[in-house]
């Protein structure tokens, strides 16, 4: 672990009030506030402000609830074992539902460009919805795309979609043009996919696994294109620690203080100042007694996720 | 005036008689009347009576005084007397007529005088010892300097009785004085001898009992309290005293055990003589300075702990140097070792001292003979072995010799290697009957025992099956090979017929000769040496021992046969063989031919994406796939693929290249596949998400719940 001699001690952060009182599955930082939404196996989906550390508004699902995101500041979405698709306007407090799955829905994600909801699922399936439809399952859904496996992860970034399924399958989609995939891909890791996030700059995206690796793709194949530039972003793993990490120089750059509890998830606020850490237990040992869940939020010094030049010799090694 | 010398009384009257002539003289002169003249003589009569009355007053007064004097000495007297006791030495009797008044006033007050004195005398002596009664009274009761006030002499009894009494109670003071003093004294001492032996400041105890005690100069107190403190003081010190005479022999005899077991070297032990010495000493025996202090006991339990330790790393020791024993007896017979991990956490045990360590050498003892048993009953078994890997290993290079076709070129040593060669014949045609007569004799040995004779945790017998079978095959093997021989032959006969010469012999494709897998005493090599002949060149028709191996192989087997696949896999059959004399090497691309005339390859078994095997190699060394304008692609066979994903582990998954781009190695890679082959035998191991896993419990808990 580096220590920073000039920086005090890094503390967890600040850790948010009233978290969900059971696992956590996924939380996201607005776009266009501090405030952060998050999906819980104790069936609800929670926003809060993180500013003022309250909670303001809570969602009684079905089922546990597997995913969310934003939409605006005013409404979101969330999906889960219920096979539904909802959306939920936060200050109303009312929610409805686009539509359903045959199996729980892992994913959600919102795409500005397209004006879509996408979902995949574990009945193998990716499905696009238009929000703005009337409600009503069937006018709502856009379209429904098979996949090679149940669907583990997915990412959006400008006009891309990357699904990552089981058996380590990739589909890259144009979200323009759904009728098949642009490209077919395997995953380079050779267990099995736990998440695939794209680089902001949408160039490609990254694949992490369950054996702790994380591997560094480019969607154009061409090697003249990659301009090769990772840049640098934070892993979480079931060790309870948070990594920075430098892609182009493939070393770490910050580690924080360990987490009481594997890392569920991993959120940048919009001006990346702020990271939301969930703390929570994630399943990979099955059944067994674990810390309580919680959320950290902390500030991002910029030290920590600046790579360093190569001039100097990095003490992370 | 006539001087006559008579009585005085008449001398007066005589003066008396003339004053009066005179005065009748005067009165006639003066010419006094009769009555004025009996006046005069009735007031002279007067005066004169009154003159005499006062002096009778006067001597009357005088002798009452007298009388009282003396009644006033004889009561004081009295008073003394009876005080003392006593009475004076010349005491008159009481009725004895004394004489005058003044006789007795006389006599008296010397007798007065005399009682007084012995009086004061007495008085005196009382206060002598009535103060020393006070002095030693006060000093029994511990008071300490304090004003002396004069004591009470009781004035009443003055007797000699009483001051004997008085002697009495004082000397019986002075006795308990002293008696407290020797008490006290006594005391001390044993609390000088317990604080010696203890290692105690003797100054600081008594101080804590008494200050006084401490101060030699100052009275010292003797009181009941000092004296019971004391003699508490002096009961617990003897109680500490017992209490570390008590630990001290228990660590003596710890020690002495300890020595025992260790079998310690006597000038060790010598050092700590004086301690085990007392290890059977009563208390009272124990009177050396310094022998119970704190820091000597907490010396000798130092040493204790030493030994203690010297034990346990001792009993370590042994515990490894049985566990080695345990795991050299099973290598050499061939034997499973017992699982590490149990005996790691044992000694971690040991260590932390939750085991003892007997217990577990005697267990690990226990367990020895019982190998060394079983070692034993192997042991027959065992050798016939040992001969028939040996006889393997002699057939293998024998196999190797025959390909080499310099083998009769003369060099050096070549006639070493013929008689080898003969040697490993004769060895080879021993073989079959070997083999057979190992294999009952494990079958027996099977039966008496009961259970599986496994050499390095594989069944034997599977071994000589495996062995038998692989034997077959390659006499198939070489049968097919002369017939080829011969059928080339006649072919080239044939050409030169036609075109009247031959063409250059395609060179056999022995040419490349793989590296002779060592043959080492490991086991697993000589397991392979049979088939590494096979392994290193492509012979044809392994496609069909492969399969027959997946049924008969361990699993160790298994490792090295995957890593040869996929060399196999890509190999090609006889009839290609002569069209592409060169050997392909594994994870080169492959020709189109290969693909386009799949239709000739005699069976779908070369393709086997085995889920089992683990593709150790890098994914990345896979062949570029060839675009393949006859495939079908359709999703429903790609799901079909798809289900025979293996859990977690990289699989070679055969999707087919995408049409738009050219899939970077890594990626992709595309082998042809049969769908009918695939399904009844793969083992379907579905891989699950953590959120799958988590959602599966959460609902079956939750079912259970409702029930």
């Amino acid at each position: 672990m580096i220590k920073n001699m000039s920086l005090p001690p890094p503390s967890a952060g600040r850790e948010l009030a009233n978290p969900p009182s059971d696992g956590i599955s996924n939380l996201r930082f607005s776009n266009t506030s501090d405030h952060l939404l998050v999906s819980s196996w104790d069936k609800r989906v929670r926003l809060y402000d993180v500013s003022t550390n309250s909670l303001k508004g809570e969602f009684l699902h079905g089922g546990a609830v597997l995913d969310c995101c934003f939409h605006d500041d005013s409404s979101g979405f969330s999906v889960g074992s219920d096979n539904k698709v909802r959306r939920i306007v936060f200050n109303v407090g009312k929610e409805d539902v686009l539509g359903m799955h045959e199996k729980p829905v892992r994913c959600v994600e919102y795409s500005y460009a397209a004006g879509q909801v996408i979902t995949g699922s574990w009945d193998k399936t990716v499905k696009c919805w238009d929000p703005r439809g009337a409600s009503g399952p069937e006018r709502t859904q856009v379209g429904t795309y098979l996949q090679p496996e149940r669907v583990y992860s997915l990412s959006l970034v400008g006009n891309r979609l990357v699904v990552a399924t089981a058996g380590r399958h990739v589909n890259i989609y144009d979200l323009r043009n759904m009728s098949q995939p642009e490209q077919r891909r395997e995953s380079s890791l050779k267990y099995q996919t736990r998440c695939v996030r794209s680089y902001p700059n949408g160039t490609g995206y990254a694949l992490s696994s369950v054996e702790g690796r994380v591997a560094m793709e480019f969607f154009d194949l061409s090697e003249a294109a990659q301009a090769k530039n990772y840049g640098t972003f934070a892993t979480g793993g079931c060790d309870g620690f948070v990594n920075i990490w430098d892609g182009n120089n493939k070393k770490r750059l910050y580690q924080y203080s360990k987490y009481p509890s594997s890392i569920a998830a991993l959120s940048f606020s919009r001006d990346g100042q702020l990271l939301a850490v969930a703390s929570s237990y994630t399943f990979e040992e099955g059944e067994k007694s674990h810390e309580p869940e919680a959320i950290f939020v902390r500030n991002v010094n910029e030290i920590e996720v600046k790579p360093k030049p190569k001039a100097y010799p990095n003490p992370a090694a | 005036m006539a001087s006559v010398k008579k009585d005085p009384m008449l001398q007066v009257e005589s003066t008396c008689g003339s004053l009066l002539y005179e005065l009748q003289i005067i009165w006639d002169e003066v010419g006094e009347t009769e009555t004025d003249r009996d006046k005069m003589l009735l007031e002279l009569e007067r005066e004169c009576l009154e003159v005499y009355r006062r002096k009778v007053d006067q001597a009357n007064r005088c002798r009452a005084q007298l009388r009282q004097a003396i009644a006033d000495a004889q009561a004081q007297l009295a008073a003394i007397c009876s005080a003392l006791g006593e009475r004076p030495v010349h005491m008159r009797q009481s009725d004895q007529s004394v004489g005058s008044l003044k006789q007795e006033l006389g006599t008296i007050l010397p007798e007065l005088e005399e009682m007084q004195k012995r009086q004061t005398e007495r008085r005196s002596q009382f206060m002598v010892v009535l103060e020393e009664i006070e002095s030693i009274t006060n000093d029994i009761k511990g008071q300490g300097e304090h004003a002396q006030s004069k004591p009470l002499v009781d004035e009443t009894d003055l007797s000699m009785r009483k001051l004997e009494e008085l002697h009495c109670h004082l000397q019986a003071l002075q006795k308990e004085k002293s008696d407290r003093v020797e008490t006290i004294r006594k005391h001390l001492c044993t609390l000088y001898s317990h604080c010696s032996v203890l290692g105690m400041d003797f100054n600081e105890v008594v101080n804590k009992v008494n200050s006084t005690l401490t101060d030699p100069e100052g009275p010292r107190s003797l009181s009941d309290h000092t004296i019971k403190n004391l003699d508490a003081a002096v009961q617990k010190l003897r109680k500490v005293k017992i209490q570390r005479m008590q630990k001290l022999q228990d660590l003596a005899t710890t020690m002495l055990e300890l020595w025992n077991l260790m079998d310690t070297p006597i000038e060790e032990q010598q050092e700590y003589q004086h301690i085990t010495c007392n290890i059977a000493a009563s208390e009272h025996e124990i009177t050396q300075a310094n022998s119970l202090s704190e820091d000597f006991i907490k010396y000798v339990e130092a040493e204790v702990a030493r030994l203690d330790e010297v034990k346990a790393s001792k009993m370590k020791e042994l515990v490894l140097k049985k566990r080695s024993e345990l795991e050299d007896i099973c290598r050499k017979t061939h034997m499973l070792p017992v699982s590490d991990s149990a005996i790691d956490q044992t000694i971690v045990a040991i260590e932390s001292g939750i085991v003892d360590a007997t217990l577990v050498l005697e267990h690990l003892e226990q367990h020895i003979s019982k190998i060394k048993e079983e070692a034993l009953s192997r042991k027959e078994i065992l050798e016939k072995v040992e001969k028939w890997l040996s006889a393997c290993d002699e057939e293998s290079w024998l196999e190797e010799y025959n390909r080499d076709d310099n083998r009769y070129n003369a060099g050096r040593g070549a006639h070493l290697t013929l008689k080898r060669a003969e040697k490993a014949r004769n060895l080879v045609n021993k073989l079959p009957g070997m083999v057979e007569a190992l294999a009952s004799k494990t079958i027996v040995w099977e039966q008496e025992k009961g259970i599986e004779f496994l050499y390095d945790g594989i069944r034997l017998l599977s071994m000589l099956e495996e062995y038998n079978l692989l034997r077959q095959e390659r006499e198939e093997e070489h049968r097919r090979q002369r017939d080829h021989k011969k059928l080339q032959g006649q072919l080239i006969a044939e050409q030169e017929a036609l075109y009247g010469s031959k063409p250059s012999p395609s060179k056999p494709l022995g040419g490349k000769k793989a590296p002779r897998m060592s043959t080492g005493g490991a086991a697993t090599n000589r397991r392979l040496s049979l088939g590494a002949g096979m392994h290193q060149t492509p012979k044809p028709n392994k496609k069909a021992d492969q399969r027959q191996i997946d049924g008969a192989l361990s699993t160790g087997r298994r490792g090295l046969d995957v890593a040869g696949l996929p060399s196999r896999k890509q190999s090609m059959n006889p009839c290609e063989q002569l069209q592409s004399p060169l050997v392909r090497k594994p994870f080169s691309p492959l020709p189109t031919t290969v693909v386009a005339s799949k239709a000739n390859i005699a069976t779908p078994q070369q393709l086997l994406p085995t889920p089992k095997s683990n593709a150790v190699n890098e994914i990345s060394a896979f062949a570029t796939p060839v675009k393949d304008n006859n495939s079908v692609r359709n999703l429903e066979e790609e799901k079909l693929m798809m289900m025979q994903t293996p859990k977690n582990v990289a699989a070679m998954i055969p999707i087919p290249s995408t049409p738009a781009t050219i899939s970077v190695p890594m990626q992709t890679a595309a082998t042809p596949f049969n769908n009918a082959r695939l399904l009844p035998e793969k083992v379907e191991v579905v891989e699950y998400s953590f959120e799958e896993r988590r959602l599966a419990f959460m609902l079956q808990s939750e079912s259970l719940i409702h029930v």
